[in-house]
């Protein structure tokens, strides 16, 4: 953020799925900046909106129904109101729902003086048979009130001529305004408010936080408990332990307020009629139905990407990586030959390659922001559910691991959906144990090379390992890393609605340049130090470190029955898991009708299953782990992951090959 | 088709019959805004087409063919109505003489789209049920608000008098269908008041004897049974109560819409799982374990 003299602040706060980013790509289009909020994992979004020459710089608050902090997002966007002041704040509201939407209003008020409601989904809420009275609204609330259908981009135009108009008035009141919440009740946040100053409770305005202590706010609470003397919090902890249940008396009188205001600006169909929403999830959210749903959905999506993500990606090496690298070759004769290698091995061999599999990257990207927008993610959340319990998780981790299928990485940025965070955490440790398709590539090679036409029976085991150390894995560390703590599911489920395809390409695109600017540097330095140790000192991979390595682990390696080229091969796997066909090309020689010979020259059927197994489970490529230590904030977690695979995917490989040899395979 | 005429006659005579049986000349020329001789003449047409009897000086009564025919008209007029005010967003005051003038113009294909495309609507906007394709009419346990007692809680079904003022008056106490009320006092003259909501309404007789309603709860004895939201079956409905578990889960459960007495009503509850309510017209999905621990009155209501 610039700090930008001219520019007004606008802060843009609402519920998850009313249709958030889509109004703020709309108003922002590409003039967007996203990053974290400052020392958070969640994503923050700012773009600034030109109207009439003035600069409004508009910033996405996390989607919140509430302002209690029950999570780290509700807590972000309230302290950013509190410590930032924007200068307005649009509460964007479902028309469709609005006595929840509501809610959120009467807890902004009482922190902003300027408030303007942009009502979003009219369509969607007359569809419903529900009538809202705008006018009447405005006046009820006493504040702008702009109807609109993000969707269908209408009212944005008068939302952003409203905010102008508005920021154009001097504030009539810096006072904030709240629900009448009684006699009773303000009494006792009187009562609190006269044992604070205005001290302990910086940056909070003293009331307001009085009224959050009574509603045991567990964030506040604490920062009072360490700021409090001992015998002060004493006496204001006795006088909360008193009112349990205000919590729930104070949320009743803001509802009550909020069916105050629409009982006279809001009409309902008098008798609920079977929404179209009900009547999809009738099918989508029945324990067989909706299992049956979610295969459907999961076939087309794969069908997708591996109909089109795969042959583009595979296209992109042979015409551009594989081009470049014989122009190198033909061309660059003048340059050493460790800088010929260089160019051709190390960044487009490495690099390249990587950059190879961003369609791919995209297209999930796509097929889960378009899930996320038509409201199916929750849906799968749902119906997986009792399958996650399992694991210790809930059912948000599903969808995740489900992508994780294609590639590990939209798998591991995906977990951001989950609240918690040890289930969140759980969820980006086993999402690298799933199969990526790069994986899945290369046991199909090398199944085929061995083991001719039942090469599917040993592909599907191999899998099915994997997959079976995914629950074993998950069942321990939730006992032991993670202290069986279940998180339980508890979530709205959207209204179905037509995709934006505006909304998803812009966000798959966000998703998929944030990935690369985050992680390029990292995926380029370990490209080329594996190039390094490919290269050096030898000149080729048989005379580098690498080479030296991998012969030096010959001992080790023959406990899987493997000679040291499959060994050097699944290192550099590396930098991207289907390096391991292209290496073992290179160490054996004779391109793809000689590679399965060679192969079939040193592996013996249980060496390969070994080798197949050690490869599925070796340490996450390096964009998984660049996605793992950007989504958990920091390396630890990235060497956990590094460490645990890497121990799992030798001991297991070297169990698979002696107890195959055992059996006589 | 039969004509718009005879529709008419029919429909009222149905309409006339909940109360009056048979039905006199002079009600139906009342309620049709016609004279007495021109009643006399289409009596005659119709007993002649076989679709009512007729007593003289008793009075009419429909056969089973004029009342089919009679229903599959308020069937038509019904599903109009929920057109008016879901489809086009008319007001549900302003509905009634549009279907009136519609429904005769209806025909059989235009009808079942219609029923289709609005979901298969069971009652008019005004609550009263809409006859379905064979002319069967649900049977409701329903009575006039007037005929309730002191202490009683029911449920407002439906206006039965599609009158516009006393539509927008009903709107505007907020007394629309499905709306829980419960009768603090009955005065001699038979006048009401009610509470709702925490306010307390004022209805004279002739409104309430307008309004109908079903008891919410079997006798005076009954007591509110308090459940676990997980003990919900598939359609009831209950009011949220309190929440037993953790404290800190009570602000996410707030925020989720589980604020004091909202109406939650159950979706999919199957024996394990998690379960997916209905509240604020939001469905929430919540884990098992957590439901138990969520307290609602269940709503004794036979559906």
């Amino acid at each position: 953020m610039k700090p930008d003299e001219k520019a007004l602040v606008v802060a843009l706060a609402g519920a998850p799925n009313v249709g958030k980013s889509t109004v703020f790509n709309l108003l922002t289009g590409l003039s967007q900046h996203v990053g974290n909020w400052p020392g958070k994992t969640v994503e923050q979004k700012t773009g600034i909106v030109r109207h009439n020459g003035l600069t409004i710089q508009l910033v996405d608050l996390p989607g919140t129904y509430s302002l209690t902090a029950n999570s780290l997002e509700e807590q972000i966007a309230r302290d950013y109101l509190v410590t930032e002041k924007p200068d307005l704040v649009v509460a964007l509201l479902n028309a469709a729902s609005l006595d929840r939407h509501l809610y959120l209003v009467t807890e902004l008020m009482e922190l902003t003086p300027r408030l303007i409601i942009a009502l979003n989904m009219v369509d969607v809420a007359l569809q419903e048979g529900i009538k809202i009275d705008v006018k009447a609204l405005e006046s009820a609330l006493n504040m702008p009130v702009v109807p609109m259908v993000a969707s269908k981009n209408q009212g944005l135009k008068e939302l952003v001529e409203v905010i102008a108009q508005k920021c154009g008035k001097p504030v009539d009141s810096q006072a904030v305004g709240h629900v009448e919440f009684g006699s009773q009740i303000s009494g006792d946040i009187a009562h609190i408010e006269s044992l604070l100053t205005d001290e302990d409770t910086n940056p909070y305005p003293r009331h307001w936080a009085a009224m959050k202590m009574l509603e045991g706010d567990s964030q506040i609470n604490k920062l009072l408990k360490n700021r409090l003397s001992e015998d002060r919090w004493a006496e204001l902890d006795l006088f909360l332990n008193d009112k349990e249940s205000a919590a729930l008396t104070l949320a009743g009188l803001r509802f009550d307020w909020v069916k105050n205001v629409l009982s006279s600006t809001q009409e309902k169909p008098p008798i609920g009629r079977v929404s179209f929403t009900e009547k999809l999830d009738r099918a989508a959210t029945h324990p067989i139905w909706g299992l049956v749903t979610l295969a459907v959905v999961m076939s087309l999506i794969f069908l997708v990407v591996y109909g089109i993500g795969i042959p583009t990606q595979h296209s992109l090496q042979v015409s551009l990586i594989e081009r470049a690298q014989a122009l190198v070759l033909d061309h660059m004769h003048f340059m050493p030959d460790w800088l010929q290698s260089f160019f051709g091995n190390g960044l487009l061999g490495g690099v390249g390659m990587v950059l190879t599999f961003v369609p791919i990257l995209f297209l999930f990207f796509m097929v889960w922001g378009f899930l996320e927008d038509v409201g199916y993610t929750a849906r799968v959340a749902f119906v997986t559910d009792r399958f996650m319990h399992f694991l210790g998780l809930h059912g948000k981790s599903s969808l995740p691991l489900l992508l994780g299928f294609g590639c590990n990485v939209p798998a591991v940025m995906g977990t951001r959906i989950i609240e918690s965070k040890r289930a969140r955490l759980l969820t980006v440790l086993l999402a690298p144990l799933i199969p990526c398709a790069g994986r899945m590539a290369v046991i199909g090679v090398i199944a085929a090379a061995i083991f001719g036409g039942q090469a599917i029976i040993v592909a599907l085991g191999v899998i099915a390992i994997s997959l079976v150390v995914l629950v074993v894995l998950g069942l321990l560390m939730n006992r032991f890393v993670f202290g069986s703590k279940r998180s339980a599911l508890m979530m709205e489920l959207p209204l179905y609605h037509e995709p934006n395809p505006r909304t998803i390409g812009l966000i798959s695109w966000q998703r998929t340049t944030a990935f690369i600017k985050r992680t390029g540097t990292v995926i380029l330095v370990v490209s080329i130090i594996i190039w390094i140790l490919s290269y050096f000192p030898g000149g080729s991979i048989e005379e580098s470190v690498l080479g030296r390595i991998g012969i030096w682990l010959e001992p080790f390696s023959k406990l899987m029955g493997l000679s040291w080229q499959p060994m050097v091969a699944l290192l550099t796997s590396f930098v991207a898991k289907e390096n391991t066909i292209a290496t073992l090309g290179v160490l054996l020689g004779g391109g793809n009708a000689g590679l399965s010979q060679a192969l079939r020259g040193i592996l013996t059927p249980a060496a390969a299953i070994a080798f197949l197994v050690a490869q599925v489970l070796f340490v996450p490529c390096v964009a998984t782990l660049s996605a793992i230590r950007q989504e958990t904030g920091g390396w630890r977690w990235v060497a956990f992951s590094l460490s645990l695979q890497l121990v799992l995917s030798f001991s297991l490989a070297i169990a698979v090959f002696q107890i195959a040899r055992l059996l006589g395979v | 088709m039969r004509s718009e005429r005879v529709e008419e006659y029919l429909e009222a005579i149905s309409r006339r019959q909940k109360t009056e049986m048979p039905v006199s000349t002079s009600s139906l020329a009342a309620d049709l805004g016609v004279s007495l001789p021109a009643v006399t003449d289409m009596i005659r047409r119709l007993e002649a087409d076989g679709l009512i009897e007729y007593e003289p000086n008793k009075g009419v009564s429909l056969t089973s063919e004029g009342s089919r025919a009679a229903l599959s008209t308020i069937r038509r007029h019904r599903l109009w109505e929920r057109f008016l005010t879901d489809i086009l967003g008319l007001r549900w005051d302003k509905v009634h003489d549009e279907a009136c003038r519609l429904e005769h113009a209806t025909s059989p294909e235009t009808e079942k789209r219609l029923a289709s495309l609005l979901g298969d609507a069971d009652t008019c906007p005004h609550g009263q049920p809409i006859p379905d394709k064979n002319g069967n009419v649900k049977d409701q346990n329903v009575r006039p608000l007037s005929e309730f007692e002191t202490g009683q809680k029911v449920l407002i079904s439906a206006v039965v008098k599609e009158d516009g003022r006393l539509l927008r008056k009903i709107a505007k106490w907020g007394l629309k269908p499905k709306s829980i009320v419960k009768i603090e006092k009955k005065n001699d003259d038979g006048s009401l008041e009610l509470k709702m909501d925490g306010q307390i309404l004022r209805l004279d007789k002739s409104t309430a004897d307008y309004l109908m309603a079903i008891p919410l709860f079997a006798g005076k004895e009954a007591v509110d049974e308090e459940i676990p939201v997980s003990r919900l079956l598939n359609g009831e409905s209950g009011i949220f109560k309190t929440y037993t578990g953790e404290r800190a889960m009570l602000g996410r459960l707030i925020s989720l819409g589980f604020t004091p007495a909202s109406s939650v009503r159950m979706i999919e509850n199957f024996r394990s799982g998690p379960i997916l309510v209905k509240l604020h017209d939001v469905e929430v999905a919540l884990d098992r374990e957590m439901a138990a621990k969520i307290i609602v009155t269940r709503n004794n209501l036979g559906c």
